[in-house]
């Protein structure tokens, strides 16, 4: 993506997205003015083929799916020194969480699954057992990103140290966060929420 | 608190790490407080804040879930005295929007299905040791300072961060834990990487962007001559604890194959890195043995790097 020539025309830019993006994260995106003090303290922008300030500047352009296609948004690691250090006061970290809400909510897979996988099965376990169940969580995410020997040797040792559950007890309120779940949902079906 | 005063109480919200991987931050901190005669009692029927991964997909969620939170942690009395670094950051930043925010507001009502609740003080217990029971109280208590223990310690991203949320320190040069060590007796080192962040919940989905980090803030930490790190976050915990083995074997000293040879020593600038292992600590383990708790009740047991030996090197055992 680097080097190669950016075209920029009605049908590449989309302002409703970036509307959707400013509305959900509750900052402007206009604001910024390129110091790019955002990436330079940022621990994932090495990993990130955008780095903060420049999926900001696409979004000044309108390329909400030139970011959606890439993996920036799923490397960012919500540390929040991005929003920390903005001098204009975007809030950059509420906006990475706004775009990957929007990448969640569209159809077909993210170019990053694994992280939306595990991001996916921890949400799971608070539905299911209202608390987090850290074996559940690393076994379904080996089996379902297909790593099945990942952290295979880590297991053990934090079961014999008494770090991992075997099992796992439900809370006792597991029905009223059912609720809370299920009450979302219909806000959003009448569009009463984003 | 000034004698005199009622003692101090709070209610408690351990999160969901603190019984299960970070069960020693639990233990330890039940230990402190005891040991300190402050009063903690357990929000009943507590359930997960969301934490990283509710907020990085649907922030209506994770509001939510905090705002029940903290609605069942007005069944108990006292302010809310959380552990871990994640679940304060959450539950802080709940409060925060919600009273900002009249629309949100409303949303997370509809969700919870009855008002939220948003006027209890939620702590860190950094900040209820060093600024409620107060670090000269604290230094009185001290029974074993931890004489010669050189500590580095680490406030990793969201005990700060962003800084109009957790309102604990200084959102670039916090001082809170380096004043609180040196009321243990203790050391703190000056490292370039107490900030920094661990890789978090990448633990799951992308452990080697969390071997790649972690090495980084462990390495800091031996430069600068520290015995072991301080933490207050049960996930950097895991990642420099748990993960230390493997970020050794990925960054470790070069391997003696032909290729090692070769490559290797040029790589690490003619010497092999140090490869110390590096204990880390609790801020509650900490403190808790400076205020001569029993190890045997600080879960020791449950950590992978064994800090026994430099405990015992430096007389603390």
């Amino acid at each position: 993506m680097k080097n190669k020539l950016m075209h920029l025309s009605n049908e590449t830019m989309n302002i409703g997205f970036v509307k959707k993006v400013e509305a959900l994260s509750g900052s402007s995106v206009r604001r910024c003015f390129q110091c790019g003090k955002c990436s330079a303290g940022c621990p994932m922008s090495t990993f990130m083929e955008h780095p903060p300030n420049r999926v900001v500047r696409l979004l000044q352009l309108g390329q909400g799916q030139r970011i959606l296609a890439g993996r920036s948004i799923w490397y960012c690691a919500s540390c929040e020194t991005c929003t920390t250090r903005c001098p204009n006061k975007v809030d950059l970290a509420a906006i990475m969480d706004a775009l990957r809400k929007l990448s969640w909510d569209a159809d077909g897979p993210s170019k990053e699954s694994y992280v939306q996988l595990a991001n996916r099965l921890f949400i799971e376990n608070i539905r299911t057992y209202g608390r987090q169940y850290e074996l559940r969580l690393g076994a379904a995410f080996n089996m379902k990103s297909g790593q099945f020997l990942k952290d295979l040797m880590l297991g053990p040792k934090l079961i014999s140290k008494g770090k991992l559950k075997m099992f796992h007890s439900k809370n006792k309120n597991i029905a009223e966060i059912e609720g809370i779940f299920k009450r979302i949902e219909e806000m959003r079906k009448k569009g009463e929420a984003l | 608190m000034t004698p005199g005063k009622k003692r101090l109480s709070y209610s408690y919200y351990p999160g969901c790490s603190l019984h299960a991987s970070g069960r020693e931050y639990d233990i330890s901190t039940r230990a402190l407080f005891k040991a300190l005669n402050v009063g903690l009692k357990e929000v009943p029927d507590w359930f997960c804040c969301g934490a990283t991964p509710a907020h990085n997909v649907d922030e209506l969620l994770s509001l939510s879930l905090c705002a029940k939170n903290l609605s069942l942690a007005e069944e108990v009395e006292g302010d809310l005295a959380v552990a871990c670094a994640a679940c304060f950051s959450r539950l802080k930043t709940t409060q925060h929007h919600l009273k900002g925010d009249e629309t949100k507001r409303k949303q997370v009502e509809v969700a919870i299905d009855g008002p939220a609740a948003l006027n209890k003080p939620v702590k860190h217990i950094l900040e209820i040791l060093a600024r409620e029971y107060g670090l000269g109280k604290l230094e009185e208590s001290v029974k074993k300072p931890l004489m010669g223990l050189k500590v580095a310690p680490y406030y990793g991203c969201l005990l700060t961060r962003p800084p109009e949320v957790p309102e604990l320190d200084d959102c670039e040069d916090p001082s809170i834990m380096e004043d609180l060590l040196r009321a243990l007796g203790a050391e703190p080192v000056k490292w370039s990487h107490r900030m920094e962040c661990c890789g978090a919940n990448f633990t799951l989905s992308r452990p080697g962007v969390v071997l790649k980090l972690s090495n980084a803030i462990l390495e800091s930490a031996r430069i600068a001559g520290a015995d072991c790190i301080m933490v207050a976050c049960p996930l950097c915990h895991g990642n420099l604890d748990i993960r230390q083995k493997e970020i050794k074997e990925a960054y470790g000293a070069p391997d003696s194959t032909l290729f090692g040879n070769i490559f290797g020593s040029e790589l690490h600038g003619g010497s092999a890195p140090d490869q110390r292992d590096l204990p880390i600590f609790y801020v509650t383990q900490l403190a808790a043995l400076a205020m001569g708790v029993a190890s045997e009740s600080l879960g020791f047991e449950s950590v992978i790097t064994d800090p026994k030996p430099l405990l015992r090197d430096k007389q603390l055992l």
